[in-house]
């Protein structure tokens, strides 16, 4: 008799993973920081995180129940704060977290080495594995489960964080996981009024415009949650334009999945044109709007 | 006040090589900073310049992350000194066995108010050996910090959630990993080099017992969407016109 036990906390994650865990294990159980899905598992743990406390510190609640339930297998989704809980309760089984696993079979978790370079397969020594899960691992999974309440009170760590205010980030735009074209922009942009031509190619064509990292975090010309790649989005849209930027693997394995690739780099030695269907070398400032025009 | 911020030396991302078995290459690929450790570097830096703290950089690995050039390169971003344990049996440790090597370094430390830790190591990008050190330590920890203010006794920090934005205060000592978007990982100039070279490092001996969780079934290049690759000059004769007419091909 195998037990999985899950770890979520938005609620189509909670019922990928409760699939995943059904087909790995005899009995689910799962711990939701929100709704619990319908019919997914033998048990739910549903835990009210108190106001002012924060999601984090659900560790010092959790870790005497796995210590009872004692599971085999754990999947986390991947949030920030499931990371920062599933790696306090690795630590206390003397573990460590399998992350964002892209596959898993047998107990060998397929995920990134290097952010792309490198695709690397892990096994846990360990009698509890522990796995952060990418989404749609389990897509193909159908969840069970008579869904039994189990109550668990909250239990406050010694030094627990206090959290001051939550502020919801406003999505503004385009989704760009749902969108036909994404024009994603690099460091070859070096402010707000350059960006203008790629607003004006991804209009033209109904689509949205993203970014590679260090244009959200650090030159701060794009909103943080509109950046592709290991750490930010996965996208796959009919057409990508990749324009001004050099085509590092931590940006190119978010959009590896994209129908056309496009590419505009004025280096022609940029890697990113090893990575297109058509490229061409040239200055963004030109070559998009040429491109808009030729589109109109 | 004292700063201890955690960082990884691991081979440059930019010269490790695909060979012809699709197997990677190392044997290029010089020790580097973790790019990410260097924003945590800066802000540690800021953070002590404002308050007037000491820094010091802890670091684990394999023999090969004692060499001097690195050891200069991470002592020219604002660290006042630094404690590392180089081993091979420290070589690719999993987030566990780093958080309990760190651990000792953190002992040995004793005092210390603040650990920083990066975003997230470039080989592993696990986002995990910071929440590890924090348990280990008993310490409180938060991630994905966009800023850190000191008060009396505790921090108040921002962070940025996958869809919302959180304030938190968490009482000293405690770690937190910072995104890179804290501070500017700076570059460092003759000068910072130059001093780099005069600071103390301290190298101690491996006390800590190491036991791997996970084991490495296999490491090679992912397989590639084959492309097309047809480059060609902006300006030359109906370029434009031909990737126009594949853009509409492909909507
Ligand atoms: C742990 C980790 C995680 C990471 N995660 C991500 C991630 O999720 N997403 C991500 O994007 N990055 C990520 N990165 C960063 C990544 O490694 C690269 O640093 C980044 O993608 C490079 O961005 P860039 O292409 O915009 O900039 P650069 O590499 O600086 O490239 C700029 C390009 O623009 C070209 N250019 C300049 N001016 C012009 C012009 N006028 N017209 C045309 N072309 C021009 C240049 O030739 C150059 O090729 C991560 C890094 C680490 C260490
Ligand atoms: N070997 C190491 N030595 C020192 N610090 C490390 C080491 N590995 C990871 N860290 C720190 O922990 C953070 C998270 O690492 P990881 O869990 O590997 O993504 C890094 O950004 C570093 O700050």
């Amino acid at each position: 008799m195998t037990k999985a036990m899950v770890i979520a906390e938005h609620v189509d994650a909670a019922r990928e993973l409760c699939a995943g865990a059904r087909s790995l294990a005899d009995e689910v159980v799962l711990v939701a920081f929100c709704a619990a899905p319908d019919n997914c598992a033998d048990r739910v743990a549903a835990v009210e995180v108190p106001s002012g406390c924060a999601l984090d510190d659900a560790y010092a609640t959790l870790i005497p129940f796995l210590e009872e339930e004692g599971p085999e297998v754990v999947l986390v989704e991947p949030t920030k704060r499931m990371k920062s809980v599933a790696g306090r309760l690795a630590a206390y089984m003397g573990t460590a977290v399998i992350t964002d696993v892209a596959a898993l079979e047998d107990g060998v978790a397929r995920g990134m080495y290097y952010g792309g370079v490198g695709q690397r397969d892990q096994r846990p020594t360990t009698s509890c594995a522990m796995y952060t899960i990418q989404p749609g691992v389990f897509a193909e999974c159908v969840p069970s489960g008579e869904n039994q309440v189990v109550v668990l009170d909250w239990v406050a760590p010694a030094a627990a964080l206090k959290v001051l205010s939550t502020t919801p980030i406003e999505k503004k735009g385009v989704d760009l996981t749902k969108a036909d074209v994404v024009v994603a922009v690099g460091r070859g942009f070096g402010s707000a009024e350059e960006l203008q031509v790629a607003e004006d190619l991804a209009a033209s064509l109904g689509g949205g415009v993203g970014c590679t990292r260090p244009l959200a975090e650090g030159a701060d010309l794009m909103p943080a949650e509109t950046y592709i790649g290991v750490s930010g989005l996965v996208v796959a849209p009919k057409v990508y334009v990749a324009a001004g930027l050099s085509g590092q693997m931590q940006h190119m394995v978010g959009c590896a999945k994209s129908g056309l690739v496009v590419a505009v780099n004025k280096d022609k030695n940029a890697p990113v044109f090893k990575q297109c269907d058509y490229g061409l070398i040239g200055d963004v400032a030109t070559v998009l709007p040429a491109l808009t025009a030729a589109l109109s | 006040m004292k700063i201890l911020v955690a960082f990884k030396i691991l081979p440059d991302d930019q010269d490790i090589r695909v060979a012809a078995d699709g197997s990677l290459d190392f044997s290029k690929a010089k020790p580097i900073v973790s790019s990410y450790d260097a924003n945590a570097m800066e802000e540690a830096a800021q953070l002590a310049k404002a308050c007037g703290a000491e820094v010091v950089g802890i670091t684990v690995g394999s023999s090969a992350i004692d060499d001097s050039k690195v050891k200069k390169n991470a002592l020219s971003r604002g660290l006042d000194r630094l404690v590392m344990v180089a081993d091979d049996t420290c070589d690719n440790l999993d987030s566990h066995a780093t958080a309990a090597v760190l651990t000792q370094i953190a002992e040995k430390e004793a005092g210390w108010d603040l650990i920083l830790c990066g975003d997230g190591s470039a080989d592993n990008y696990a986002q995990q050996v910071d929440v590890q050190l924090a348990a280990a330590l008993g310490a409180p920890s938060v991630n994905g910090v966009t800023s850190i203010k000191l008060q009396d006794g505790c921090i108040v920090c921002e962070r940025a959630l996958e869809s919302s934005i959180e304030t938190v205060e968490v009482s000293l000592p405690a770690v937190v990993s910072v995104t890179p978007s804290i501070a500017e990982a700076r570059v460092p100039g003759m000068k910072d080099i130059l001093a780099a070279g005069k600071k103390p490092v301290e190298a101690l001996v491996l006390e800590t017992d190491l036991s791997a969780s996970v084991e490495v079934v296999s490491v090679k290049a992912p397989d590639q969407a084959s492309r097309a690759c047809e480059v060609l000059e902006a300006g030359e004769d109906r370029a434009i016109e031909k990737v126009a007419a594949a853009i509409r091909a492909a909507l």
